[in-house]
């Protein structure tokens, strides 16, 4: 424990803003992959734990995007729509044949990808770490807010995963589909009833999953190393993202996704050794409290 | 004696372990020792789990922190007390009860995949205080050091064929005492709250009560499995207490069936094997083991030891032999 | 032996029971009907444990049950068959039986011997014989035929040997033939038993052939109680009843 570094962070503005900054990074991109595995849970009941591999192939697309065609916004718009694509068909060909079984099979099939996900990717790009770089409109000075170190990549990091969940929010409460969507959550065969073709639906609903994970790698790339591993970390945080927001609930993946994000910045001062056992007790402790989650319904 | 008694437990028990004995004799080999020690450690691990998943229905993902304990708790009693080596296992099995009923009266009341995510979250708990506490555990580089192997009734377990023995009657007799439980009142009790718990709650059982005592039993079986791992590696590693463990658990009942009582044995044979031959043939450990998982999720549906059993049953009943006794049915469930 | 006195209870502004006092008399056979949605059910999560009423009591043999968990109100001697059997799919009809006999014998967390018991087990054999299913003694649960699960879900209520039965609908979804076979077995056992038999029904024909009381809920009120005759004829029974055709087919 290094509280001494700590309280003299929290009494440093400077260092509340790097360090908060640097959580809310940590955040976003937590919230983008939980918000399509939440997506996935929510709707169709299916805890995909292939979500990770969806994050790793968006970041390793997008490193091949930007390496092909140097702009970043087609790497990001490229990388996203390439992971949904891989989502749909996993949906499609895989995950539709164990809807409704033991929630062990789901499991199996997920963790079967994972394996030959990460293998694929060490086939195709090698296992030896990769780094796409910072595109070149990032590469500019660090802005100074308080004091605080805030490179511009962050900020637009932020904004860029802020407007996504906008979106997403909008699509899902707003729009027709959205209700369909949510309908679909709530009592599948009446919708199917309704004449809906619950299959094109649920596809949709894995490859919005896609898309989001496939954004949040894209958004990473350039801060994180690329390693046919990186999916697991992942996994595991945007799990426990989920579990405490509460399965299915995208308002909750957005707060638990940024207390994690925060919890981990400033923590990884006050605990060095103890960072993701923070993360835990969290949860431990949020779910002790709340078994749903913060903003979950109870499981019919 | 019937099917179900003690009795023909203990004689298939015996009949297992004589072969067990013999088997290194009748074939020498260093590897195959490995082999068997490291399987009676999973096998434990994986039929304990069983316990919860197949006959209570509860879904832990978090119940490598049995055998991360197990280990670690032997480990450490082993270099700092003096302990002779059967008080150390007794202590280490009350400690894994204690962890047992700590976790289970928070965890078994949640449902289904919150009671799977609270146990990882306490798993994963465990593995970060394993990590931090340096002093103690020695934090991400493991237990090292070695453990004092200090001669008990005869036994030596310096000697790795005592080992290989110890090992042996261990898992020979964890199972059947895993059996017995699971054939006692109180397994089917188990079973019905499985099937359906709350009417099981309308029929004045206390349900809270039997998943509790079932979380704790599941427990310490799988602290003696991390018993066997530590003693295996002489010493204790945080891998014992990552949440991979628990997901070899979970992957090893799949494998080998969970309706049945020794299909997590099975599965634990059957992962071993795949874990040393695949990595003899390719380096792409990975694709291979993904394929064949999706073969068993998509084409079998279900562990080997359920497919065969299936199988043979319904041989049994197409041939007109042996209509369903007049006593409990044949079906292991 | 069962008394129920003023009992309330409402879902968020819907009054599901309201002031109901009912008598059971210890070994009588009573009816509970009325239209749907007036309470029946209801009535008998109250009394099970299920639920808790916002007021009212509930007394059994004079001791106050309001409160208790269904546990315990089990341990007490009420016990109920669900309308829509509410079984254990995996496992044989001897095993499950076996084991609520051993639930009711106080064997249930038993960790030193070996199942089946064989004093559970006898019983089991009895409670089967008694419903006619032990030539399906070894048949899983959810391989039984739609009849057979309600005669176990009733069965897995004998077995606790209920000083009260609640059956909650024991006809629905049957066949004619099947309806007259199943309340046929019902009344042999109540005579048998000498216990507290409370059903609900809805086919009307049975209710009027076999019980000895019949008291009619609406809209969560005692709407009347009486015997069969004094019920027919009863002028807001029918009123009632008036626009369901199938149920005025006795009256």
């Amino acid at each position: 424990m290094d509280f001494a570094t700590l309280a003299t962070c929290l009494s440093s503005p400077a260092c509340l803003v790097t360090q908060a900054t640097g959580g809310l990074i940590i955040g976003m991109l937590l919230f983008l992959v939980a918000a399509g595995l939440t997506l996935i849970f929510g709707v169709l009941k299916v805890v995909n734990f292939a979500h990770g591999s969806f994050y790793m192939l968006g970041a390793y697309f997008a490193l091949t995007i930007f390496q092909l065609t140097g702009s970043y916004t087609l790497t990001i718009l490229g990388a996203g729509m390439a992971t949904a694509m891989v989502g749909l068909v996993f949906e499609r060909l895989f995950i539709s044949r164990v809807y409704g079984q033991n929630v062990l099979m789901q499991l199996l099939v997920c963790y079967g990808f994972v394996l030959i996900f990460d293998d694929a990717v060490k086939i195709v790009w090698g296992p030896e770490f990769k780094s796409m770089g910072m595109p070149a409109t990032f590469q500019v000075p660090p802005l100074f807010i308080a004091g605080g170190v805030v490179p511009p990549f962050y900020l637009f990091v932020v904004g860029i995963a802020f407007v996504i969940g906008l979106a997403l929010w909008l699509l899902i409460d707003r729009t027709r589909l959205g209700k369909t969507i949510r309908a679909a959550a709530y009592n599948p065969n009446m919708v199917a009833a309704l004449g809906i073709n619950t299959g094109y639906l649920y596809g949709f609903v894995f490859a919005l999953g896609g898309l989001l994970a496939g954004f949040a790698g894209a958004l990473a790339a350039p801060v994180r190393s690329l390693t046919p591993g990186m999916g697991f970390s992942v996994l595991i945080e945007s799990f426990i993202v989920t579990v405490i927001g509460g399965m299915g609930s995208i308002a909750g993946a957005f707060v638990a996704a940024l207390a994690i994000g925060l919890i981990r910045a400033f923590g990884s001062l006050g605990f060095p050794l103890f960072t993701d056992g923070l993360m835990y007790l969290f949860m431990v402790l949020v779910l002790i409290a709340r078994p749903t989650g913060l903003f979950g319904k109870e499981i019919a | 004696m019937t099917r179900r008694s003690l009795a023909f437990d203990l004689l298939v028990g015996a009949a297992a372990l004589a072969i067990l004995a013999l088997m290194p004799i009748v074939w020498p080999s260093k590897a195959l020792v490995d082999f068997v020690i490291r399987g009676s450690a999973f096998a434990l691990f994986a039929t304990s789990l069983n316990f919860l998943v197949g006959y209570g229905g509860m879904v832990s993902f978090g119940h490598g922190m049995f055998f991360g304990l197990g280990a670690y708790s032997f480990a450490l009693l082993m270099q700092r007390t003096g302990m002779p080596i059967p008080a150390a296992f007794a202590l280490t099995l009350l400690m894994c009860a204690a962890l047992g009923l700590i976790v289970g009266a928070i965890c078994v009341r949640l449902k289904e995949i919150y009671f799977a995510f609270l146990t990882l979250a306490f798993q994963m708990l465990l593995y970060s205080l394993i990590i931090l506490w340096v002093p103690l555990t020695g934090g991400d580089q493991g237990l090292r050091g070695g453990i004092p192997r200090p001669p008990f009734l005869g036994v030596n377990l310096a000697n790795q064929m005592h080992l290989y023995l110890m090992s042996c009657a261990l898992l020979v007799v964890g199972l059947i005492l895993m059996h017995h439980l699971v054939q006692s009142p109180f397994g089917y009790t188990l079973r019905m709250i499985r099937d359906n718990a709350t009417r099981a709650n309308f029929l004045g059982i206390a349900v809270f009560r039997v998943r509790l005592t079932a979380f704790v039993l599941a427990g310490v079986f799988a602290g003696a499995g991390g018993v066997i791992m530590s003693l295996f590696v002489s010493g204790a590693y945080p891998e014992f207490a990552y949440w991979t463990i628990s997901g070899e658990g979970i992957f090893i009942i799949m494998l080998g069936g969970w309706n049945s009582f020794l299909g997590p044995v099975v599965g634990t044979v059957i992962l071993l094997v795949l874990n040393d031959f695949v990595t003899r043939f390719t380096e792409y450990y990975g694709l291979t083991l993904g394929i064949i998982i999706l073969l068993f999720a998509l084409g079998l549906r279900r562990g080997l030891l359920d497919v065969v059993l299936d199988a043979w049953r319904r041989q049994v009943t197409l041939a007109g032999v042996g209509a369903k006794p007049s006593g409990v049915s044949n079906a292991p469930l | 032996m069962l008394q129920v006195e003023d009992l309330s209870k409402s879902f968020g502004g819907v009054a599901a029971m309201q002031n109901v006092t009912l008598d059971f008399a210890p070994g009588s056979l009573t009816a509970i009907i009325g239209p749907n949605g007036a309470g029946k059910t209801t009535f008998f999560n109250l009394i099970t444990g299920a639920m808790r009423p916002d007021r009212g009591s509930v007394k059994l043999a004079g001791e106050d049950i309001c409160g208790l968990s269904p546990t315990q109100i089990v341990r007490r001697g009420i016990a109920r068959a669900f309308q829509i059997a509410s079984i254990f799919p995996s496992l044989t009809v001897e095993a499950i039986l076996t084991a609520t006999v051993q639930a009711h014998m106080g064997y249930a967390e038993r960790l030193m011997r070996r199942f089946p018991l064989p004093e559970c087990r006898d019983r089991a054999f009895e409670v089967m014989t008694m419903l006619g299913l032990s030539d399906k003694a070894a048949v899983p649960a959810s391989s039984l035929s739609h009849g057979d699960q309600k005669l176990l879900d009733i069965g897995l209520a004998l077995a606790l040997e209920p000083r009260v039965l609640l059956l909650d609908e024991p006809t629905a979804g049957m066949g004619p033939e099947e309806r007259w076979q199943m309340i046929a077995k019902v009344q042999e056992l109540w005579e048998r038993q000498k216990m507290t038999l409370i059903f609900i029904e809805h086919d009307m024909d049975i209710v009027f052939k076999i019980a000895q009381t019949i008291r009619v809920l609406c809209y969560g009120r005692v709407l009347a109680e009486g015997t069969p005759a004094e019920i027919r004829g009863h002028p807001e029974v029918i009123a009632a009843y008036l626009g369901t055709s199938q149920e005025t087919r006795g009256s």
